[in-house]
């Protein structure tokens, strides 16, 4: 008795085994139809992940940027309002300036809260293989736009000579970065934040005649000695309550016939410019995904209805040879996870193949603030893309599970004869 | 004749692709100050490195299933190098914006994953017709 009962567990055991497997089988055994199945949900994967990751990267560059432009108005050189725009989004690394009387009676315009000067200048390519970067002179005691942001990742005070380096900056080993033949000390290096400011190094006010000597030491002198101490590119103001910028950029006109001809920049509108392309390129994105997953739900249905008249004899072979109805689902769901499973881990490994090595390529052809994501949402988004590779594949097998719950097996076998 | 083809093709088309596009689109930085910068080294050495596997690939279409497997595990172990070139053995420049850094680089490290995962699944296909044999 003992013996058959060990007979019989075994039995049960070695069928339970057999029908665990029997999916994989399957799916290995009808090679062509799997994959089929595996490219169209490897497809809608590599869409769905592909998009949203780019939508992603895309806001949190947008956000970041929008962190980054504190001033409500900059008050920039004639005729170069274009360039101090390019600055504040993705452009190229430039130099120009007025003089800082200028910048002081600009200062004195009805409606402004704070006001702070930067003096911009372009380097040479930094050293052998190195782009061009944004040298951005800045008083510590007035700004109220970089220092913040500084702040939270260095918190000492910048000296005269020292620097404090974007993300994209190649800062070498001993800790210095090589501008016009001198070695400049780097005392901290930012996040990245998507955005120009990335290839820019950051500098005390008092730097900037050093950096100038420097230049006409190796180079062409970036400007004339005499402006050395007195440049001034931009003077960034935060508005009063109660006053507009353009209210202010008004008044500042108003104060001397000469200061209509400044450049008058607001970067709460260079933001909305932005946010405006962002949103064009994200809904364009939404909409191709979207019908990505529509034709591929459709091609899936497809292929699942198709495969029922195929799979008839096999199923109703297995009912009559004991197999419940519950077991025949729990073969297709197994067939179908997996195949959602795999074809989901081939879009998201595609799709990463793509996005991850080319991120710097890729916001840079965009011209739009582009910041990789974090860790975690990038695992979370690989998660979510996977949970809905299975339940696109359940799904479409479940047409297939209602068909073949219907007909009696041995009419079924005996179909055709 | 499948596992054959599945052993030899894709090394015939990725190490092409990786012999040809540091020589092309996915170029090297050009010099600097009558200096050549470390890509170009780099470059060069990539473009050795894919005419290996790309010759790999071909003697794969003619041997049997163990000599199919060496030589994937040759492929295999000839990409390793060719991500041990830009990132250890040589470099590339250090701006994160030269074209080497954005282009070159990524391009070398896509091909070379798309052959070590192409290599494995032949490895796997021919280990397991060499066993049944």
């Amino acid at each position: 008795m003992t013996d058959h009962a060990t007979v019989y567990d075994s039995v049960q055991h070695s069928q339970r085994r057999i029908l665990r497997t029997l999916a994989a089988r399957n799916l290995v055994g009808r090679p062509m139809r799997t994959g089929a199945l595996l490219a169209v949900v490897t497809i809608l994967a590599l869409a769905f992940f592909g998009g949203t990751m780019l939508t992603m990267n895309l806001n949190t560059g947008m956000a970041s940027m929008e962190r980054r432009l504190g001033a409500d108005l900059m008050v920039v050189p004639q005729n170069t309002a274009q360039k101090a725009e390019a600055l504040l989004t993705d452009g190229n690394p430039s130099t120009f300036y007025f003089t800082k009387d200028i910048a002081d009676e600009v200062k004195k315009a009805d409606g402004i809260d704070q006001a702070s000067e930067q003096t911009y200048i372009a380097s040479l390519a930094a050293e052998c293989c190195a782009e061009k970067l944004q040298i951005i002179g800045y008083d510590p005691s007035t700004d109220f736009v970089i220092e913040p942001w500084v702040a939270s990742q260095f918190d000492g005070t910048l000296e005269d000579g020292q620097m404090i380096a974007g993300a994209n900056v190649n800062v070498s080993a001993d800790g210095t970065v090589e501008l016009y033949g001198h070695k400049w000390p780097v005392v901290a290096q930012l996040a990245s934040t998507g955005t120009s400011l990335d290839n820019s190094v950051f500098i005390n006010l008092d730097t900037v005649p050093q950096m100038v000597e420097a230049s006409a030491k190796v180079a062409k002198r970036v400007m004339p000695a005499e402006y050395a101490d007195k440049a001034v590119s931009t003077v960034l103001i935060k508005v009063s309550e109660g006053y507009g910028a353009e209210t202010v950029a008004e008044n500042i006109k108003r104060l001397d016939s000469r200061f209509s001809d400044l450049g008058y920049v607001y970067p709460g509108g260079v933001t909305a410019t932005t946010k405006t392309a962002l949103n064009a390129l994200v809904a364009y994105l939404t909409v191709f995904v979207a019908a990505i997953w529509v034709m591929g739900v459709i091609v899936l249905l497809a292929v699942f209805a198709a495969s029922v008249n195929e799979r008839k004899r096999e199923f109703a072979s297995l009912r009559i040879l004991g197999a419940t109805r519950g077991m025949l689902a729990g073969i297709l769901l197994r067939e179908s996870a997996l195949i959602g499973l795999i074809g989901g881990a081939f879009g998201v490994g595609l799709a990463s193949l793509a996005i991850f090595p080319f991120s710097a390529l890729i916001g840079k052809q965009l011209q739009l603030p582009y910041l990789q994501a974090s860790v975690p949402t990038v695992l979370a988004i690989m998660a979510v893309t996977l949970v809905c590779s299975v339940a696109i594949g359940v799904a479409g097998s479940l047409a297939v599970l209602v068909r073949i719950g219907r007909p009696e097996a041995y009419l079924t076998l005996r179909e055709g004869e | 004749m499948k596992n054959r083809l599945f052993a030899a093709l894709p090394n015939i088309v990725f190490g092409a692709l990786i012999a040809i596009a540091p020589q092309t689109f996915a170029h090297a930085c050009g010099a600097h100050d009558g200096m050549m910068p470390a890509c170009h080294y780099s470059q060069q050495a990539a473009t050795g490195i894919g005419v290996v596997i790309l010759a790999l690939g071909i003697v794969a279409l003619f041997v049997n299933p163990q000599v199919r497997i060496g030589l994937n595990i040759a492929a295999v172990a000839n990409t390793l190098l060719l991500f041990a070139i830009p990132t250890v053995l040589i470099g590339i420049c250090k701006g994160a914006m030269m074209h080497c850094r954005m282009v070159m680089l990524p391009t070398l490290i896509v091909l070379g994953v798309l052959v070590i995962v192409f290599a494995a699944a032949a490895i796997w296909m021919d280990a397991r017709c060499a066993r049944r044999a």
